[in-house]
């Protein structure tokens, strides 16, 4: 190497001042300098004061209330907030691990601008003036082309106040509906069978109570959207109270084997099981008559011959599960009585998901099971108020968010999934700006070759701007990056729903600044709405959560935001669960007055006006039924000579029954009744082929926290598990290299051969395969040599694989969900 | 043996310049003069011919663009920041690690603060550089005041920031920048870092040992 002299550095040195005095504004300390004596100011400070500050997670959607603490500026802990009784201060090790998204190595610092070609890695930082501009530029474009539907907002996760500044108020006073969101890729389906069937989305399974939890598909100890309230109370019952808990899954998970049964089942036939259990149920008489006759809009005898052809016998063999033990495990659940069914996406996210959820619902429905203590409840959650005004009028939007004509018979949540086919195909249109925040549409959606092809066309999507912490593989084809703030350093109000029926408010505040130049985009829509000229009526995040600690009742009168800013957390300790909402009674005056319609078809007083019908007579002349938004007047449902608040609908003009029998899907051509409909590519398998079906693990959440060392560290390869029976078939032995090949590509990746899978099965985490995101989740660092120090920080070099590459984009029929479980392969060795 | 710091300190200034953010067309044309260039070669320092004779625009945005891609990002990247290297401390490989912490309390024990509008993180090369620059300025001034004893502890700070800190982790930042660096001026800038760095330490702890301690100088 060419040295260099002593000599030659203090000439360098005399020879930089000229330099220094051009380049003198770009210094970064300021200040006198006062040296005190050696020694004195350079050990460490010991007693360093920690500052605990209450928040709230995001590492799942569960949203916890933590505590972080911070030492010197700097985030060392994070805590549950035992304030909060919906996790008793406990968190899960997603949680603690927040911290790691702060302070991963590969956040993105500063706005980001494309300089070469679409995705080919190439960017220069601008300043955030500058990227407002040019945001601004485009948006102001647009709205005075009168088309600001062209501009899509998507987004993944948006919930509580970030939801509200940034949906309700900002997009709304812009003018675009075009909002995309994420539902179907996780549980769109079950919230659409559960509006068909008792109206409002999201079922709390009351286990504190129960006598009985059975489970179909959800891994509820290590992954659910309420995962630590939720399993916290689950392992509760089993250990204290001895609650039972039979678990259906493909795949042994963790709660399978925590359960007291665990029954391996062939991918998208629970709901089969189900029908039999009702079948068990309605044959053996341990139905509960009375709710069915007076609650839902079946009569027992009808039930009884629909359920009739789904004996046990045929259920055995749909699912492999025997039929003794289904008829044992019918009757111990319905004597068990309150019981309560839970069910998540390994039995709602295949074709068939939608009617098995209804058949689920069916089945706690029979028994009597619905919204009593230790049965199946209806959520409650926070109803925060804010003084500031939402915005009216109507937004035009593009009709790309719901999937193709035919995809899905209710797409109530949307079909995000189908938004870029819809792009590309553009007979409906296309946006001119997409924007896309907490969200990766490459990564996460099925078909992942595709979507990069379209998200990288500049003819498809002519600009494109990603509002993200992390550089992650939808970032990476951007052509502006806005930095966000992560969780842990922005303003929200809190809302997610309660395990004890009872709402806890509580909010989340920033532990730390925003590291580098990122910013909280609910901050940032408040300084575009100003160079828009909106007037939002708030400045920041801050100012709408404290309006509304101000604002909102109970919050309120406890001290308002200086005691949430200090408590992180309030709930009323008197309010009691509300069990059997649907039985209020309503009073005359609640449900007379002039725009007040009674439909006599199905017994629901509706207020016409909130309904899209013209006038009264054509409110009167279509009927709730079929006047579009009519549910937005629902009122209550007449059941004999009384009026009830019902089972409140939502989305679809359901009546304010619990409906097992369904119009609304009768009126598409579905059977009305609770039905089994096999998954059709499975009904023509090759012997040759299996069923490749997903899951998540306790110390990852879907696609966000692999760029947490702490859990990369632990969980950072999904290697595809298979039955021995299965491999050995095959000749793949355990540890082999393995392709997996569905119709739309391979993957090559390694087996895990155990018994802990049904046979026919194969099954890959979604949670690894990264190619961007960070070193953690991606492995891409500057130097792989050993001796560096990337090297070191690092042992692990495996990433696993993504299996949405063999996954198709394809929705269900009547609800629009991804089917992540149900997807042909085969498996041969390599 | 006495110091030279003046010119010691304008380098470190210097280096901070460079790392701090991507170069100005002002700072470049400075870079440029002939003066500037002859020191440099002397020091065997060859910056390339493109550097000399690159139309400015094209150059500056050669380097913008590959300031941006070694110490930027987004994605995969040398990260400037002291924290993602210590292997030695716990919360090694993220950002704003006890190391950052170390290195903030250092830098405000000495009296300096970071400026309101600095958004950047606590440890970044850049800074560390230009603390050295401050300490071995003011050691300047004490010497030329005659304040031997002052003279010496901004020695000892130095010395200690040197070695627990900067050597600590800015010579594997060089290392990575010239294996890395596709422009001869990054590599060549990295190199005369970690040199300099090296001599740094060395020079700095001859002269220590040299000097009796603060107070009983005897020149
Ligand atoms: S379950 Fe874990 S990751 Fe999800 S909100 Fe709670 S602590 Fe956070």
């Amino acid at each position: 190497m060419r040295k260099i002299s002593r000599r030659g550095f203090l000439k360098l040195g005399a020879a930089s001042a000229a330099v220094l005095t051009v380049g003198s504004k770009f210094t970064n300390l300021a200040g006198a300098m006062e040296l005190k004596k050696v020694g004195q100011d350079f050990s460490p400070i010991t007693n360093r004061e920690r500052k605990a500050i209450p928040s709230a997670c995001w590492q799942c959607v569960s949203r916890d209330g933590i505590i972080g603490y911070v030492e010197a500026g700097r985030l060392v802990k994070i805590e549950g907030n035992p304030k909060l009784p919906r996790t008793n201060g406990k968190v899960c090790a997603r949680g603690q691990a927040g911290v790691n998204q702060v302070y991963d190595p590969d956040r993105v610092l500063y706005p980001m601008k494309r300089v070469g070609k679409r995705g080919e890695g190439k960017w220069k930082r601008i300043s955030w003036n500058e990227a407002l501009n040019e945001v601004t530029a485009k948006l102001r474009e647009l709205r005075d082309n009168g088309h600001p539907e062209e501009f899509m907002f998507h987004y993944g996760r948006m919930k509580a106040s970030s939801g509200k500044i940034i949906k309700s108020h900002f997009l709304a006073a812009y003018g675009t509906g075009t909002i995309g969101n994420h539902t179907t890729i996780c549980e769109g389906g079950k919230w659409v069978a559960q509006e068909l069937t008792w109206g409002k989305h999201y079922d709390i399974n009351d286990v504190t109570h129960t006598n009985f939890i059975l489970n179909f598909g959800c891994n509820l100890f290590e992954a659910h959207t309420s995962h630590v309230p939720f399993a916290q109370r689950a392992i509760k019952a089993k250990a204290e109270r001895g609650v039972k808990l039979v678990t259906f899954d493909v795949r042994l998970s963790n709660t399978a084997a925590k359960s007291d049964e665990w029954f391996p089942i062939k991918p998208g036939t629970d709901g089969a099981v189900v029908l039999a259990m009702a079948n068990v149920v309605m044959s053996e008489g341990l139905f509960d008559k009375d709710f069915i006759e007076t609650w839902t809009n079946v009569t027992v005898g009808q039930l009884t011959s629909h359920l009739k052809k789904y004996t046990p016998e045929w259920a055995e063999g749909v699912s492999g599960v025997e039929a003794e033990k289904i008829r044992s495990l019918a009757v111990e659940y319905a004597q068990a009585k309150p019981g309560t069914i839970v069910s998540y996406r390994g039995a709602v996210a295949n074709y068939t998901g939608v009617e098995t959820e209804r058949s689920i619902k069916m089945l706690d429905a029979i028994l009597g099971n619905i919204d009593v203590k230790g049965g199946t409840c209806k959520a409650v959650g926070a109803k925060w108020k804010n003084s500031f005004k939402k915005p009216k009028g109507h937004a035009k939007k593009l009709n790309i968010l719901n999937g193709f004509k035919g995809d899905a018979a209710y797409p109530n949540h949307h079909i995000s999934h189908r938004v870029l086919k819809m792009i590309k195909d553009g007979r409906n249109g296309r946006p001119q700006m997409y924007m896309v925040y907490c969200y990766n549409p490459v990564y996460v959606n099925g078909e992942v070759q595709e979507n990069i092809s379209i998200l990288k066309d500049e003819k498809l999507i002519p600009y494109y701007v990603n509002v993200n912490p992390f550089y992650d593989e939808s970032g990476s084809l951007a052509d502006l990056i806005l930095p966000d703030a992560t969780y842990l350093e922005r303003w929200d109000w809190e809302d997610m729903v309660s395990y004890d029926q009872i709402p806890e408010y509580y909010i989340r505040q920033p532990l730390v600044k925003p590291l580098g130049e990122a910013r909280n985009f609910a901050d940032v829509v408040c300084e575009i709405a100003k160079r828009l000229d909106i007037n939002l009526g708030f400045n920041s995040a801050e100012e709408f959560v404290k309006d509304a600690c101000e604002h909102t009742p109970g919050v309120k009168e406890a001290g308002g935001f200086e005691f949430m800013k200090r408590e992180g957390a309030w709930y009323d300790k008197k309010a009691e669960p509300l069990y059997k909402s649907y039985t209020k009674k309503l009073n005359p005056g609640d449900y007379t007055g002039k725009d007040i319609l009674f439909d006599k078809e199905t017994g629901v007083y509706w207020n016409w006006k909130k309904s899209k019908a013209k006038n009264r007579e054509e409110a009167l002349k279509k009927g709730y039924t079929d006047t579009k938004n009519a549910y937005k007047g629902y009122v209550g449902q007449k059941i004999g000579e009384e009026v009830f608040l019902g089972f409140k609908p939502d989305k679809v003009n359901k009546s304010g029954k619990f409906e097992i029998y369904s119009k609304l899907l009768e009126k598409k051509k579905f059977n009305p009744l609770p039905t089994y409909m096999p998954v059709p590519e499975h009904q023509k398998m090759k012997s040759d082929e299996l069923i490749l079906t997903t899951y998540k693990v306790n110390v990852q959440s879907h696609s966000r926290t692999q760029n947490c060392k702490w859990l990369t560290e632990i969980y950072h390869e999904n290697p595809a598990w298979i039955n021995p029976e299965t491999a050995a078939a095959r000749g793949i032995e355990d540890g082999d290299r393995i392709r997996v090949r569905s119709h739309l590509g391979k993957i090559l990746t390694r087996a895990r051969v155990t018994e802990g899978i049904k046979p026919g099965v194969v099954a890959i985490s979604n949670h690894c395969g990264h190619w961007e995101y960070g070193r953690y989740a991606s492995g891409k660092i500057v130097n792989r040599k050993a001796t560096d120090v990337d090297a070191s920080l690092k042992w692990w070099w495996r990433k696993g694989e993504h299996p949405n590459y063999l996954i198709a984009n394809s929705p269900d029929p009547i609800g629009g969900q991804l089917r992540f479980m149900d997807t042909v392969v085969t498996v041969e060795r390599v | 043996m006495k110091s030279s710091p003046l010119p010691r300190s304008n380098l470190y200034g210097l280096l901070s310049l460079i790392y701090n953010r991507e170069l100005t067309a002002e700072t470049l044309r400075e870079l440029k003069k002939p003066e500037f260039r002859e020191t440099l070669s002397k020091l065997n320092i060859q910056l390339g011919g493109d550097f000399f004779n690159k139309p400015e625009e094209e150059l500056l945005l050669d380097l913008t663009l590959e300031y941006t891609r070694l110490f930027i990002g987004p994605g995969r990247h040398i990260s400037p920041h002291e924290s993602v290297y210590r292997e030695d401390k716990e919360d090694k490989g993220l950002l704003w690690g006890e190391a950052t912490v170390e290195v903030k309390e250092i830098i405000e024990g000495a009296g300096l603060e970071y400026k309101a509008d600095y958004k950047g993180i606590p440890d970044h090369i850049s800074i560390e550089l230009e603390f050295m620059q401050r300490l071995t300025k003011y050691e300047h001034e004490a010497w030329e005041s005659g304040d031997r004893e002052k003279a010496c502890r901004c020695l000892e700070y130095e010395k200690l920031f040197l070695e627990s800190h900067l050597d600590k982790w800015v010579p594997l930042f060089c290392d990575k920048v010239m294996e890395e660096g596709k422009l001869t001026f990054y590599r060549e800038m990295a190199r005369l870092t970690k040199e300099y760095i090296s001599l740094e330490k060395r020079y700095v702890n001859e002269l220590l040992s040299d000097s009796p301690k603060a107070g009983q100088i005897v020149d």
